[in-house]
């Protein structure tokens, strides 16, 4: 499954398709940090649609005359389609989270990071440089709860609350229609690793999203929250900058940073091993990590970030949501990691938790 | 001898000709011959033998082992009680069309050739407009406080809730084929002489009866090719359920593309998509082996 690639694949099918995206815009560029220099050639990305600042492949592409970023959508952006897409050798880099970076690095494909050429690293929390060491970290996603308290009548806390609240608020519940995200979810409900592998605890999640169905009105795969902002949903497993973004549309909303803990996507960029322009794509690399330029990507995609040095650069929408900003947001928060061989255990329980 | 010799010349003669005038006839076959074996016949093959392969998930390797195990995976009750849940979703959405296809199909075949150009175009119409496009609207008319649910609601004070449910698949389902059920019902009723129903009238025959010996007799080869092209694509579908059924109602066809995109294991996504195949191809030659003796009724 998918999480932002969904929405286009569903909603624009001819995007389904690979649909290149080469922006000229002209733009004000931005040389901090950067060195203008012979960077002539062509890097191939492989990216969401529209992930990625306005600004920031033109200013480059200013900056280095004869450099071009040729940005591709593969039609899926599900780890094996991501992985097998950079696998094809068709890209010098791409953006993926850390389990199909890990994949990719399994495999061979990734081209370990030479930081000496990637100075502004340095603007990239601890915490997200860690979780995420074989590229550069761009952005995260946490999922928690979206409700509304004036409906729901009760102050929501925690995964329990919502498994508890499920009866009163039957067919007005919606989860995320993805099994790392939503599986995870039910795992922290449950006390347990958002990523485990334990057979008997993938059991007990699945019992427990079996359990919580019947009263789900639908697994979301886009969309998730819009219906709280009518209050024809009122509890959400969520994103949360969807839920920022349906809360600047109905001020009602509130977010919920669970009680047990939340999983979250990590993603980034990473290089491939077989680009012929390595040093093009740590040039752009470092580029968009500037402050002023990571604030470009933030401000055009609305995600929760992960450089705090570019918040002055950041709309106050985003940059004054608690839901967003990094710091105390990520405290409590476990990445979703690579599964290895258990992915195939995941999707079974996963498929057995949708036919029931 | 010479006379026989020059008929046997001649009959020579104007066979070549009419091989040279046959030739260019078999070349039309040509375009779509080759058509259907780059993609038909060898992406099949391909699905096929793959199906018999196991791979590893980590690196996609794909070993071609030549193994059936992917085909016993199939005997789970999981991918059984899926196939199970989209061959009901697909008898009843063929039956719904026909039920709903038959009337309207009759109804624009016995009208003036303009008015039928009419009707025809728009039961065609829906089909310029994406396929997605015409699926989420039913979102926006099936979900609470929406136009049916307020109609309902009025009628009986009650919401329908009907969004995300099986049913909402099926009503999806039926809308999106319908067409394809109208069109050759059509064709054969359009085809059934005005003396014929004439006739009837003439020896006594009252409308029901002149339908259930006339009309539907005559019309039922097109049911026929109605209800494979309308049951066969709706057994494997998987966006309609996606989008309507709200990711409760896991369909064979999702459980294939899960196993596709998702998952990226081949073989076994091939081993689900081959034995739906065969499962359709039993039903359809059942259905022919059918065919004479319901006509011969």
């Amino acid at each position: 499954m998918l999480r932002r690639g969904a929405a286009l694949a569903l909603t624009v099918p001819s995007a389904a398709a690979l649909l290149e995206a080469c922006s000229r815009s002209s733009s004000p560029s931005s040389g901090t940090g950067s060195q203008a220099g012979s960077l002539a050639g062509t890097a191939h990305m492989e990216n969401y649609p529209d992930w990625m600042g306005t600004h920031v492949v033109p200013a480059f592409q200013k900056l280095h005359p004869g450099s071009f970023i040729k940005q591709t959508t593969n039609s899926s952006s599900s780890i094996s389609g991501t992985v097998q897409q950079l696998k094809t050798g068709n890209f010098d880099f791409g953006l993926a989270d850390v389990s199909t970076t890990q994949q990719a690095v399994d495999i061979g494909l990734v081209q370990p990071p030479d930081w000496s050429k990637i100075p502004n690293i340095k603007y990239v929390g601890q915490s997200f440089r860690t979780a995420y060491p074989h590229g550069i970290p761009t952005d995260y996603g946490k999922i928690g709860i979206g409700y509304r308290p004036d409906l729901v009548g009760e102050k929501i806390t925690s995964w329990h609350d919502v498994w508890r609240l499920a009866p009163r608020f039957s067919g007005k519940i919606v989860f995320i229609d993805l099994d790392r995200d939503c599986m995870g979810s039910a795992l922290k409900y449950l006390g347990y690793s958002g990523n485990s592998t334990v057979p008997s605890q993938l059991t007990a999640c699945k019992n427990a999203l079996i359990q919580i169905k019947p009263h789900l009105q639908a697994f979301l795969g886009v969309n998730y929250g819009q219906g709280l902002q009518d209050g024809s949903t009122v509890i959400a497993m969520d994103y949360d900058y969807d839920v920022a973004l349906n809360q600047q549309k109905q001020p009602k909303i509130e977010w919920v940073f669970p009680a047990e803990g939340m999983v979250a996507y990590l993603e980034g960029w990473i290089a491939m091993k077989s680009s012929k322009v390595l040093p093009l794509v740590e040039s752009f690399m470092n580029f968009a990590l500037e402050p002023k330029q990571y604030a470009d990507f933030v401000n055009t995609t609305g995600t929760a970030y992960v450089e705090s040095a570019a918040t002055p650069f950041i709309g106050k929408s985003i940059s004054g949501s608690t839901i967003l900003r990094p710091g105390k947001a990520i405290t409590n928060v476990e990445f979703e990691h690579y599964l290895g061989s258990a992915t195939a255990l995941w999707t079974q329980v996963w498929d057995e938790v949708k036919a029931a | 001898m010479q006379a026989a010799t020059a008929l046997r010349g001649r009959k020579a003669d104007r066979g070549q000709a009419a091989g040279r005038r046959r030739l260019p006839g078999h070349l039309l076959v040509v375009p779509t011959a080759v058509w259907t074996l780059a993609f038909f016949v060898i992406p099949l093959a391909a699905i096929t033998v793959f199906s018999f392969g196991t791979e590893n998930l980590v690196t996609f390797n794909v070993d071609f082992g030549w193994t059936a195990s992917n085909y016993a995976a199939f005997g789970s009750a999981l991918y059984v009680s899926s196939l199970l849940r989209s061959l009901a979703l697909s008898l009843g959405t063929t039956a719904a069309c026909a039920l709903l296809g038959f009337p309207l199909a009759f109804f624009i075949s016995r009208q003036p050739p303009r008015a039928q150009r009419v009707l025809l175009a728009c039961v065609i119409v829906p089909f310029w407009t994406s396929f997605l496009v015409r699926t989420y609207s039913w979102v926006n008319l099936l979900q609470t406080d929406g136009p049916v649910d307020r109609l309902a609601f009025g009628i009986t004070g009650h919401h329908l809730q009907i969004l995300y449910s099986p049913a909402s698949i099926a009503i999806g389902m039926t809308y999106s084929y319908l067409p394809l059920m109208v069109l050759p019902i059509y064709v054969a009723l359009e085809r059934i002489s005005p003396d014929l129903y004439a006739a009837a009238a003439d020896l006594g025959a009252r409308p029901w009866r002149q339908f259930r010996r006339v009309v539907f007799p005559l019309a039922r080869p097109g049911l026929i090719a109605g209800v494979i092209i309308v049951g066969v694509p709706a057994m494997g579908e998987y966006v309609i359920p996606e989008i309507l059924g709200g990711g409760k109602t896991l369909m064979v066809g999702n459980i294939i593309v899960g196993q596709y995109l998702d998952v990226g294991d081949y073989p076994f996504g091939s081993a689900l998509a081959v034995s739906l195949m065969v499962i359709l191809m039993a039903m359809l030659f059942a259905l022919r082996r059918v065919q004479p003796a319901v006509e011969a009724r």
